[in-house]
């Protein structure tokens, strides 16, 4: 073991667990105010970088400014599946809404694939290969933008959760659900507002993504399950909590790749999300509402 | 009365026309059989106890790994086998179960739960080249040796994976009238209440779980057998996983019928799919995902459910 | 999780096509057979994954095979079967298994005297129970299992390198090439995907380094999926490897390629091992810098032979695209079908397959000798190329006697 590969492991590990924030912030958000487990998450974040790569490859749109184009696309987006297939089914058995989610995944996904076959596609800016070495450690300039693009993001919902009146109804819900309808709050469109907010900061993550991550069907996938892990060990609804649980995994992840043998690095994670949800199912950082 | 007769023209058709049947529609309705057997053992836990479990896979691969390792490197014959991989799978089951029912884990969470110790056996599957990693078991298969669970031709199979629906189904009606069953119900609908009543919640699912995973570990040998090659992610994948619950969910889960009736829906459906969408991957499972969509949506009980609500309603008038 | 879920949709077993009616109206390409004395038919199946996650690939080996037979057709058909033309027919298996089985029934029910395919080595498992059992040969194409001809099948045949002969040969070749460049390689960092092919090479790679003397300092194996590879790369770079032989597919193999030029990783070469990305003309032209002098190992056309170079053009021609290893499969692997048809005379499956076990095809484009089975039906001389890219071309740099360049090595760019 030297040091070297000790930092190397620590910095990969932050600006891995970076991305992983950035993925997650709209999961946590999602669960925060509608306390369902979005299974579509990876899915929509996946048309969300294939919206990236068209608008790069048939319109040259550098990816970082294409979010003013999709940020909203994927709000609107986010409101539509919302108000079609989660709103309807909201007193469902919990579980039912988990599969509702499943499916809608499998939709997405295999509606990529037949659009757009299977083969990867990359979108080359001129910073895709950008790096520098701190030490002996390597930073990749695009990960490094997405890991500020997930500190940013955090910052932004939680500014906007406290200052603003959506974001203020937001979180009543989230904490009261009965308290904000008797207030006046109407549930429904905040709801549908949720997942759409959930869904665009998705489609922000995913276009801070593609400079340097390939565009396939299946690349949600990736990211899936580590959202899902970040967000438990986070607290649900907590995004500044899911902020530093990404760093966590990221964290445990590649300094689990540096110091076990063979592939066992995603075992770390995985242990990580059962004794989080053992022993403290509402997170490190406590949740929006204990559990 | 038509309900009977048309169930025992069912059971009489299942047993009498598979030797009539051309070898295609045989491989399906083993198919539609396997998938039913798996969803009436995941239903034990996940419709009759109320706990979802995404993560059957657990039990199923160590149901598969066990009887295979066993006859791969003793020579045990899979009939053996099987009932060592169903006691491992249950005691695995068991430890899970404990410790998420101890520390109170429910819905999603314990449903998490379940899919992370599933994948965690699937990574360590792959890692572990004492089991073959990705490379898999070969289960030998060339000649036939009823003995060792091996058979020449599909018939048998089809009348041993019958043999095994027809025992579970008969053990989950038997359990729905018994005592756990009511255990089982009370601790479903309103665990805390159940509580109050005297029924002890955790000895109740972990009952459920232990024969949930006894009976999905040997549906692992089955498919071990018949299809004579098992890896990591076939055994431990998400695939059996939501195929083994997926039955249940659209049949009715905690019903008895429901996997059953769910699986002869689905199996051949996604067929049909498959086949009318060929030439265009994706296509199929696109449409498996809106149906998915549309079924939670306007049956959440069920096909069971719905038969029961018309029934209701037909009684009402 | 989708890879799995597309398999769920139909269940691990082996499935037929749920309606009878519907084989009837199954997509069969070809000419129907004209009722005259002497010309006829002989119809072919091939199993690919034409569509889903691995059609470019497959669309690749379908060029290969269409050039074959549109060339054999051209000359006058199966001669011993007066001027029979081939017919082939499509089976899609989008890379599942239980697909796989039923196109292969359904094919064979439809007449095919042998069917070529599958690319997957899973679905191959299966796929070869079904022509076993129906006696139809099997010909292996891109299919790198070892244990894919054992179990004492007779219809199985595999005329490319198997996993332990691309390993082996491509590991052989590099060391061929570094006594001649005077670069000792004493030791050797693997990564590999942790898959069935992954695992397979990463065994053999393992297996081989006492018989060639070097010691393995790493060998990692690494889930597909992962996003990052950093931390592995590092410990391969702290280990301070001569040569890092990577087995991988599309996306894995682009980002260890890019991160261990960034780390500066310190190696005389990256050698990838029947790599999916490293020899890939469409890779290669996306990621010019990336991979100028990247090696790879893997099956390829014969640079030496007129017959090779002709059909590159003919290739290059006929699709607009540069011919790569699964081109140069499908090709051949149609041309010793024919072969065997030719020896046969008959279209009566024993017959061919025992024409098919007697090959000694020495006009062919492989870099190899002449194509001949042993009787599990492996490719006795098959051997994988050593392949370059230079000035953003594949080339074909080892062994020597098929060699078309000079290779560049050690690579300046790998060294830290």
């Amino acid at each position: 073991m030297t040091w070297g590969l000790l930092l190397q492991a620590v910095v990969s590990g932050l600006l891995l667990g970076g991305v992983y924030g950035l993925v997650a912030s709209g999961l946590s958000l999602i669960f925060g105010v509608l306390r369902i487990i979005n299974f579509a998450h990876g899915a929509v974040m996946m048309l969300a970088m294939y919206t990236t790569y068209w608008l790069f490859a048939l319109a040259g749109v550098d990816p970082y400014l294409s979010v003013i184009l999709t940020a909203p696309l994927f709000f609107a987006l986010g409101v539509v599946i919302q108000k079609v297939v989660i709103e309807p089914n909201r007193s469902a058995a919990e579980h039912n809404q988990l599969l509702l989610t499943l499916g809608l995944a499998l939709f997405f996904e295999n509606l990529a694939l037949v659009l757009w076959q299977g083969d990867f596609r990359t979108v080359r800016v001129a910073y895709s290969n950008a790096s520098f070495m701190v030490g002996e450690a390597l930073v990749e300039v695009p990960r490094l933008v997405a890991s500020g693009g997930a500190v940013l993001m955090a910052v932004g919902l939680f500014a906007f959760l406290r200052l603003t009146d959506v974001g203020k109804a937001l979180r009543a819900l989230a904490e009261e659900p009965e308290g904000a309808a008797l207030v006046g709050i109407n549930v429904a469109r905040i709801r549908a507002a949720s997942f759409g907010l959930g869904s665009a900061c998705v489609a922000v993550a995913g276009a801070l993504i593609t400079p340097f991550f390939y565009v396939a069907p299946d690349v949600g996938e990736s990211f899936n399950i580590m959202a899902f892990v970040v967000v438990v060990l986070g607290g649900m609804g907590n995004f500044m909590g899911a902020l530093a649980g990404g760093f966590i995994v990221g964290l445990a992840e590649s300094l689990g790749a540096a110091f076990l043998p063979g592939s066992l690095k995603q075992l770390v994670v995985f242990m990580i999300f059962v004794l989080v949800l053992l022993f403290r199912p509402q997170g490190l950082f406590g949740g929006s509402r204990d559990r | 009365m038509i309900a009977k007769a048309a169930g025992t023209l069912a059971v009489a058709a299942l047993v009498a026309l598979p030797p009539l049947l051309p070898k295609y529609h045989l491989e399906v309705l083993i198919s539609v059989l396997f998938w039913a057997y798996l969803g009436i053992a995941w239903n034990l836990l996940g419709g009759y106890a109320g706990q979802f479990s995404f993560g059957h896979a657990a039990f199923f691969g160590i149901g598969a790994y066990t009887s295979t390792l066993l006859l791969l490197q003793v020579g045990l014959t899979p009939w053996v086998g099987m009932v060592l991989g169903g006691g491992l799978a249950a005691a695995f089951g068991l430890f899970e179960g404990y410790l998420s029912f101890r520390y109170g884990l429910k819905g999603p969470y314990f449903s998490l739960v379940t899919l992370a110790f599933a994948e965690m056996l699937r990574v360590v599957g792959v890692n572990t080249k004492a089991v073959g990693s990705s490379l898999g078991l070969v289960v030998p298969s060339a000649k036939a040796a009823p003995a060792m669970f091996m058979f020449s031709g599909k018939l048998p199979y089809y009348y041993i994976i019958l043999a095994m629906g027809a025992l579970a189904l008969a053990l989950t009606w038997k359990i729905g009238r018994s005592r756990l069953g009511f255990s089982l119900a009370a601790v479903r609908e309103n665990e805390d209440a159940a509580e109050t009543a005297g029924v002890d919640a955790l000895a109740t699912k972990l009952r459920a779980m232990a024969l949930s995973s006894f009976l999905t570990a040997l549906g692992g040998t089955f498919y071990a057998q018949y299809f004579a090659y098992i890896d990591p992610t076939i055994s431990f994948g998400p695939s059996v996983s939501i195929g083994a619950l997926l039955p249940a969910i659209v049949g009715g889960a905690g019903t008895v019928l429901g996997p059953v009736l769910g699986s002869f829906v689905l199996t051949p459906l996604s067929e049909v799919t498959r086949y009318a969408l060929r030439g265009r991957a994706g296509a199929d499972i696109m449409l498996y995902g809106a149906i998915l969509v549309l079924v939670i949506s306007f049956l959440p009980q069920g096909i069971v459910g719905l038969v029961r609500d018309r029934r209701a309603r037909a009684g009402r008038q | 999780m989708s890879e799995h879920i597309r398999r769920l949709s139909g269940g691990p077993v082996s499935r037929r096509t749920f309606l009878a009616t519907a084989g009837a109206v199954a997509t069969v390409a070809g000419f129907p057979a004209i009722a005259r004395a002497q010309a006829r038919e002989v119809k072919v199946g091939y199993l690919l994954p034409v569509t889903g996650p691995l059609a470019y690939e497959a669309g690749l080996a379908l060029n290969g095979l269409t050039l074959a037979v549109d060339e054999i057709n051209a000359s006058g058909g199966i001669k011993s079967l007066g001027g029979a033309k081939i017919t082939m027919m499509p089976g899609d298996t989008q890379n599942k298994v239980e697909l796989g089985n039923s196109e292969a029934s359904r094919l064979i029910d439809q007449g095919a005297v042998a069917i070529i395919g599958t690319f997957s080595s899973l679905v191959a498992f299966s796929v070869r129970q079904v022509t076993e059992k129906n006696r139809t040969p099997f010909l292996l194409l891109a299919c790198v299992a070892d244990n894919l001809t054992e179990g004492g099948l007779k219809y199985t045949f595999r005329m490319q390198p198997n996993g332990k002969g691309m390993a082996t040969l491509t590991v052989n070749n590099m060391f061929e090439m570094a006594k001649d460049a005077n670069v000792p390689i004493k030791r050797v960092a693997m990564m590999h995907e942790d898959g069935n092919f992954g695992t397979t090479m990463g065994n053999h790679v393992e297996a081989f380094s006492k018989t060639m003397g070097y010691e393995l300092v790493q060998r990692i194996p690494y889930n597909l999926r992962s996003p990052d590879l950093t931390s592995e790369l590092a410990k391969v770079k702290a280990a301070r490897p001569d040569l890092l032989i990577i087995s991988g597919y599309y996306g894995d193999s682009k980002i260890i390629a890019e991160t261990a030029a960034k780390l500066r990783i310190g190696v005389s070469a990256l050698v990838g091992l029947a790599n999916a990305a490293y020899s890939n003309p469409k890779f290669i032209a996306e990621n010019r810098e990336l991979t100028e002098h990247l090696f790879d190992g893997n099956y390829w056309y014969n640079p030496q032979s007129a017959r090779a170079r002709a059909v590159f053009d003919a290739y290059q021609k006929k699709f607009g695209s540069t011919m790569a290893n699964h081109g140069v499969q499908g090709y051949q692997v149609t041309f010793v079908l024919k072969d065997a048809l030719e020896r046969a005379a008959s279209t009566d499956r024993d017959k061919i397959r025992d024409a098919i076990a007697k090959t000694n095809l020495s006009d062919q484009i492989l870099t190899q000798d002449a194509i001949r089975f042993d009787d599990t039906g492996e490719g006795i001389n098959a051997t994988p190329a050593l392949i370059q890219v230079q000035n953003g071309k594949p080339v074909v740099v080892g062994p020597a006697r098929f060699a078309e360049a000079k290779p560049v090595f050690p690579v300046p760019k790998w060294k830290g």
